[in-house]
C-alpha cells in the first residue's frame, strides 16, 4: 500500500481523507512491471552434541508453504480484504544432512 | 477547374462545419437551477429509474457496482466521512467548523467532490442532512434498531453516481471547447432523439470513452482546487505517469468495461475477474542448506521466489 504523506508535509503517515495530501513512500504494484520476492524459511531442526560434537537433525524435511498475494484495506483483516492470489507449494529436504 | 472549386469549396466549409458541431456537442451554460434543500428532492432530481426501462442491461449492472452507492461505498466509506468531519475539519481551527451546524457543502467537498458531485446542487442543509442520516445509521447499528439502520443505509445509498451523473452532470469536461452538458441532453456515443421526456435528446460526449473521463474522479493526488486538498485516489496520475509513460495504451473503459465484459458494473479487487486481470503470479520454490556463518551454523532453508506482474494500467492498489 502507499504511504500518504501528513499534509504532504514532513515525515508522518497520514490515514484519513482529511490529511492525505502526499505520498511517503509508494509500495504499490507498479503497473507493466515484473516485481520480485523472495523468501527465505528455515526449515525446523534441533541441535545436539554428538559424540562431543555440535550436530543437528531436521524436525521435519517437508515444508508447506501458503502464498497468497493480499489486499488489506487499511491494514486490518476485518472482511474487507481480499486474495489477489494463492497456491500451495510443497518443499522437501529429503537429503542426508552431514554436518561439516 | 472554376467548377471543381465550386464544388469543392462547398464541401469544404461543409466538413469544417461537421468538425466544428463534433466538437460542440454541449451548449452555453445552462442557467443555475434552484437548490434541492433537502436528500429527496437532490435524489428526485438525479433519478435514473426512468432509464430503466430502455437500459435494463446497463441499469442492473451499475446496481452491483460501488457507483450504485458510492456514499456508502462497501459499507467504509460512510464512516470515513464522518471522521473526515469529526477528526479532521472540526479540529482544524480555521475551518469554521465546531459542530455539525457548522457544517457546508464546501467541508464535504473534500469527499464529495467524487462520492457525490451532485451535492454542488444542493444547499447547506443537504450536507448537514447527510451527516446527521450517516451518523443515525451508525447510532441505530449500535443500537441493533435493524429496520430503522436500513432504511437509514437505503437513504445513503440512494445518495450515489448514477446515469445522470455520468451521462449528463459530467459527461462533458472541457466545457469552453465543447460546451456545457445541457439539461434536456444524456450524453453517450450516438445523437439524435432520445425516447425520454426529460432528456429528449442524445449527443457524442466527446471523452466519455476516453481515460481523463474516468480521471475527473480517480484522482492525480492532492486536489489542489479545494481550500483543503485531500487524496484519496491518485489511480489516474499513476495511469499516465506510470502506465502510459512506460507504453501503455488502453484505456479505462477498455479493461474495466469491454474486456471484463463488466459493462456498467464497475468493480476493482471486488470482482475475481478484474483480480485475474489485474495480476499474473509465478511461484518458484526451493531447498538448500544455507552456511549462514560461525555462530550460526549451516541452516536447512526453504526459498520461495515470486515474481508478481501487474497487467493493470495504473497501481495496485489504488482508487
Amino acid at each position: 500500500m502507499p504511504y500518504p504523506g501528513r499534509m504532504g508535509r514532513g515525515s508522518e503517515m497520514g490515514r484519513g481523507p482529511y490529511e492525505k495530501s502526499g505520498l511517503l513512500r509508494e509500495t504499490s504494484l507498479p503497473p507493466m512491471k515484473t516485481t520480485k520476492e523472495t523468501f527465505e524459511i528455515p526449515y525446523p531442526f534441533k541441535s545436539y552434541e554428538k559424540d562431543g560434537k555440535k550436530t543437528r537433525d531436521l524436525i521435519n524435511d517437508e515444508i508447506v508453504v501458503d502464498i497468497k498475494l493480499w489486499y488489506l484495506p487499511f491494514g486490518e483483516f476485518e472482511g474487507h480484504e481480499v486474495v489477489f492470489f494463492e497456491e500451495q507449494k510443497k518443499l522437501d529436504l529429503k537429503t542426508e544432512w552431514k554436518w561439516r | 477547374m472554376r467548377k471543381i472549386l465550386r464544388i469543392g469549396l462547398p464541401l469544404l466549409a461543409v466538413t469544417a462545419l461537421w468538425t466544428a458541431t463534433a466538437y460542440c456537442e454541449g451548449g452555453p451554460k445552462p442557467a443555475e437551477q434552484p437548490k434541492a434543500k433537502t436528500i429527496k428532492e437532490l435524489v428526485e432530481r438525479y433519478d435514473s429509474s426512468s432509464c430503466v426501462e430502455c437500459h435494463e442491461e446497463a441499469h442492473g449492472q451499475w446496481e452491483n457496482s460501488l457507483h450504485s452507492r458510492s456514499m456508502l461505498g462497501t459499507g467504509r466509506t460512510a464512516p470515513t466521512i464522518i471522521t473526515a468531519m469529526e477528526v479532521g475539519v472540526k479540529n482544524f481551527p480555521y475551518s469554521g467548523v465546531k459542530d455539525d451546524k457548522d457544517i457546508t457543502v464546501e467541508h464535504l467537498r473534500m469527499c464529495t467532490k467524487c462520492h457525490l458531485p451532485q451535492l454542488e446542487d444542493a444547499t447547506d442543509d443537504v450536507a448537514r442532512e447527510i451527516i446527521a442520516t450517516i451518523k443515525g445509521w451508525q447510532q441505530a447499528k449500535k443500537d441493533g434498531n435493524d429496520d430503522y439502520a436500513d432504511k437509514l443505509e437505503g437513504t445513503i445509498s440512494s445518495l450515489n453516481i448514477n446515469c445522470r451523473v455520468c451521462h449528463n452532470r459530467m459527461a462533458i469536461i472541457h466545457k469552453w471547447s465543447d460546451g456545457y452538458a445541457q439539461p434536456d441532453t444524456v450524453y453517450g456515443s450516438k445523437e439524435g432523439a432520445h425516447d425520454d421526456p426529460n432528456f429528449p435528446k442524445m449527443a457524442v460526449a466527446p471523452a466519455l470513452g476516453e481515460s481523463i473521463f474516468c480521471g475527473q474522479c480517480h484522482g492525480q493526488g492532492p486536489n489542489f482546487e479545494l481550500a483543503h486538498p485531500s487524496q484519496c485516489a491518485t489511480l489516474y496520475g499513476s495511469y499516465l505517469f506510470a502506465y502510459t509513460a512506460e507504453g501503455g495504451s488502453e484505456s479505462c473503459q477498455e479493461c474495466h468495461m469491454v474486456k471484463s465484459g463488466l459493462g456498467h458494473d464497475m468493480q476493482s479487487y471486488n470482482s475475481e475477474e478484474m483480480r485475474k486481470m489485474a495480476v499474473d503470479v509465478e511461484v518458484d520454490g526451493r531447498s538448500l542448506f544455507w552456511r549462514k556463518n560461525t555462530a550460526e551454523g549451516v541452516i536447512p532453508m526453504g526459498i520461495i521466489n515470486v515474481e508478481i506482474t501487474n497487467k493493470a494500467g495504473h497501481t495496485i492498489p489504488d482508487g
